[in-house]
């Protein structure tokens, strides 16, 4: 669990970049942090496996202050993988790139061994763990990214804006495989801004603007909130629009609810 | 930038400056001269309203010029010494002047109006316009291996250089990314098409700039043939004991 | 005056074994405003870069076939030239964005063109006029938001006087907030400034209600050719890998259903006309 009580940031000592921050992430939550470019969501992120640390208040992970914790030990149990993959890649094999944080984290060579093979099958690399990373195309670097943390089972697994310039596909692998860490009790949280894949994927939003938390629920409510997504400057995902427009209980956000809804509305087709 | 007589002069200007003060002070090896020399720049940097920074850059060169004292003073004299880091001082200032008080954009056209290549140039100041840019990705890269457990502050020196390159290598391949990517935005903005470029903000230079060289140039004349004919007075030769 | 004529081309990047384009055959009219799209490496970017000659100018690999931009063969005219017929923006405006302040970003196509400076003065103010940049003026690239960095990359590439524009992916760095702004700011180029745009985005429902025709490529062909509302409701899209806009999915959803629609809703305030008329049907 995490848990921010009362944390402030600045860069300069002079302007807040994070105010009043109040907020609790539990086990196995999956959550989406949205708001515009420079609201904070990076910052905020980045104070809980310690690469920031807070001007003000107090960071609790798994009951725990981090604020004596090193981001090396903070690591060990937040995932966090970067928006750029190419931000980390340097090693002469996938190999060596997957197992590069287990070697940091002075895990047994055998066991090593072991996890960097599960994890090349679980993200269909196997046949490149004796390439160079360099040579694999833009899809495939961010997988080795994603396989490099994931090796080490974290149980919070933070990603930065993981799904920009993905297709329809790859955004769908993504979040099968994050479905299933979920499944498995790893908390995830995810930064977008992409508003239709947190709208069908995500079960709670944060929506955050100029350095301060503006909503936090289901993602259900939050995003069909005129007030919160005004405040967010967001706009509404396209069926909680339409949904608006219809006056129908704005909470509707799959396609099949909303199918439903439209036939009951008209008064049954056929 | 800030604004001041010293600023408001051609960048060629400041950049002969500081060429015609690094001949005269390679002229004299003693003490006097080139203590006078010094002392000559002290209120141009007042004048340029760039005086803390120059003092900033003065301390930087502390260590430096006390390393030379003392090297020299062990194989030749102290006397040497003091001389050879007041030329120091005197040899960095007076480009200091340069950089200090000639805007960047001013920079890579003033190497173009003195006949750099337009490539070098444009290279020049594409590698100061992206200082920015690498800093905060270096920043990122670092970030990036922390939080795969890399290690920065702990560990003996080979530890720390092996350390390292997992910052190094990606900067680098990131750069070459992005230098492919700018040529590729350049190409289809024409870079290259025509031989006789033209310039937005083509530099000029006034009467007070020509007025600067010309004394400039009366001055190192001057002290040449002073040299020369061996008609310097005595007391600039005044050397400290030892 | 805005047009592009393809005719049987083909193309592979010298160090890749499988060709990127396939036998494409396309006419560009004056005035489409064009969405781009397909699954990742279906040649949407290589397609582009042929355009402006930066295939195979710039990339280096083999082509057949031809391409004429508004009379110039791309095969027989330097890219400088087709620059004058054709801006590319890129995805990230970080990588574009070359001089210390705007003023000197705008001009930088005009010097490399021998224009005299004057003449670089004039136009620079006429796209500061035309686009409300002047606050924006002195600034330095890292002083600019996501936005407005990709707003001085298509002005500085405007003042070239394209009539066409070509954009790859230029909302990816950017907020929603910001991404709506500029496609408004890319429609008004199209209707107002007449400009023919090509744009590449995967985010469809951003673009859909914008545009006048849709092309669907996959590995390395063109699929799909058309109006959004015809493309988006072929059968051939289901075969690939791109996520169909929610007002789409609902409208074949709603039509299996046996509702009746007049016609094709792109938007949801559309879909809500046509819903309400059904319903007091």
């Amino acid at each position: 669990m995490i848990h921010c009580q009362n944390v402030w940031y600045s860069y300069d000592g002079i302007n807040p970049v994070l105010q009043e921050i109040n907020l609790k992430i539990m086990d196995g939550d999956f959550v989406g942090i949205m708001g515009e470019n420079g609201a904070g969501k990076t910052t905020l992120v980045k104070l809980f496996n310690g690469l920031l640390k807070p001007a003000k208040g107090e960071i609790f992970i798994n009951q725990k202050n981090i604020k004596t914790l090193s981001v090396a030990e903070l690591s060990r149990i937040i995932g966090f993988v970067f928006q750029n993959s190419d931000h980390q890649i340097f090693s002469r094999t996938v190999a060596e790139e997957i197992g590069f944080i287990l070697k940091n984290f002075k895990y047994d060579p055998s066991e090593i061994q072991v996890r960097i093979e599960e994890i090349l099958k679980q993200f269909n690399l196997e046949q490149y763990k004796e390439q160079s990373p360099f040579l694999l195309s833009g899809g495939e670097r961010k997988r080795v990214a994603l396989a490099s943390i994931l090796c080490a089972h974290p149980e919070i697994l933070i990603l930065d804006e993981p799904t920009i310039g993905q297709d329809a596909i790859e955004k769908k692998k993504l979040i099968e495989l994050l479905r299933e860490l979920n499944r498995n009790g790893v908390t995830i949280i995810i930064i977008t801004h992409d508003l239709e894949f947190t709208a069908e994927y995500i079960p709670r939003c944060i929506l955050m603007s100029k350095g301060e938390l503006i909503a936090d629920g289901p993602t259900k409510y939050i995003l069909t909130s005129e007030q919160c997504l005004k405040e967010a400057s967001l706009v509404e995902p396209q069926l909680a629009h339409l949904s608006h427009i219809l006056k129908f209980d704005k909470s509707l956000l799959s396609i099949e609810e909303m199918k439903t809804k439209i036939l009951e509305y008209i008064g049954g087709a056929r | 930038m800030k604004d001041s007589v010293i600023h408001n002069l051609d960048p060629r200007t400041k950049l002969y400056f500081a060429v015609i003060i690094t001949i005269i002070s390679l002229c004299f090896n003693e003490i006097i001269p080139l203590t006078i020399i010094f002392l000559f720049l002290v209120p141009l940097f007042k004048i340029g309203k760039i005086f803390t920074q120059w003092l900033n850059t003065l301390k930087g060169l502390v260590f430096l010029a006390v390393f030379i004292i003392i090297i020299d003073t062990l194989f030749i004299s102290f006397n040497l010494g003091v001389a050879m880091s007041i030329r120091l001082l005197v040899l960095i200032s007076s480009f200091s002047l340069f950089f200090l008080t000639v805007h960047p954009d001013d920079f890579s056209q003033s190497l173009i109006q003195i006949k750099v290549p337009f490539s070098f140039a444009f290279a020049l100041s594409l590698a100061i316009r992206f200082v920015p840019t690498l800093a905060q990705e270096a920043q990122n890269v670092r970030e990036a291996q922390m939080v795969r457990g890399l290690e920065l502050q702990k560990g003996n020196i080979i530890k720390k250089v092996r350390n390292f390159i997992p910052i190094i290598i990606p900067l680098i391949i990131l750069s070459i990314q992005r230098a492919l990517l700018i040529a590729e935005s350049l190409e289809s903005r024409g870079f290259g098409a025509v031989k006789q470029r033209t310039y937005l903000y083509p530099l000029k230079m006034k009467f007070k700039d020509f007025f600067i060289i010309g004394i400039l140039t009366f001055f190192l004349v001057s002290i040449i043939i002073l040299l020369l004919t061996g008609l310097l007075p005595d007391w600039l030769h005044f050397h400290l004991p030892f | 005056m805005g047009h592009i004529s393809i005719s049987n081309l083909s193309f592979q990047y010298a160090k890749n074994t499988t060709p990127a384009l396939r036998n494409i055959n396309l006419e560009i009219k004056d005035g489409d405003f064009i969405l781009l799209s397909g699954p990742t490496g279906c040649g949407k970017t290589t397609l582009c870069r042929c355009i402006t000659g930066l295939i195979p100018n710039f990339h280096m690999g083999f082509m057949e076939g031809q391409i004429t931009v508004d009379g110039l063969n791309t095969l027989q005219n330097p890219v400088y030239e087709i620059a004058k017929k054709v801006g590319m923006v890129f995805q990230n405006p970080e990588n574009q964005l070359i001089a210390m302040n705007v003023e000197r970003e705008l001009g930088f196509a005009l010097e490399n063109l021998g224009v005299p400076s004057e003449k670089i003065r004039a136009k620079i103010e006429t796209i500061i006029n035309q686009f409300q940049l002047n606050h924006l003026r002195m600034k330095a690239p890292y002083e600019l938001s996501g936005g407005e960095q990709q707003r001085i990359a298509i002005a500085s590439v405007l003042t070239l006087d394209p009539d066409i524009l070509i954009l790859d992916e230029p909302t990816s760095n950017l907020d929603p907030a910001a991404a709506e702004k500029m496609m408004h700011f890319l429609k008004e180029l199209n209707s107002t400034y007449q400009k023919t745009i090509i744009l590449i985005e995967h985010r469809l429902e951003l673009v859909v209600p914008l545009i006048n025709r849709m092309l669907i490529m996959d590995h390395g062909e063109i699929i799909l050719d058309g109006p959004p509302e015809e493309v988006l409701l072929d059968e051939k899209i289901l075969h690939i890998n791109i996520g169909l806009p929610k007002m789409i999915q609902l409208y074949k959803d709603l039509k299996e259903a046996g509702l009746h629609f007049e016609k094709v809703p792109l938007t949801p305030t559309e879909f809500a006309q046509e819903i309400q008329r059904i319903k007091s049907i």
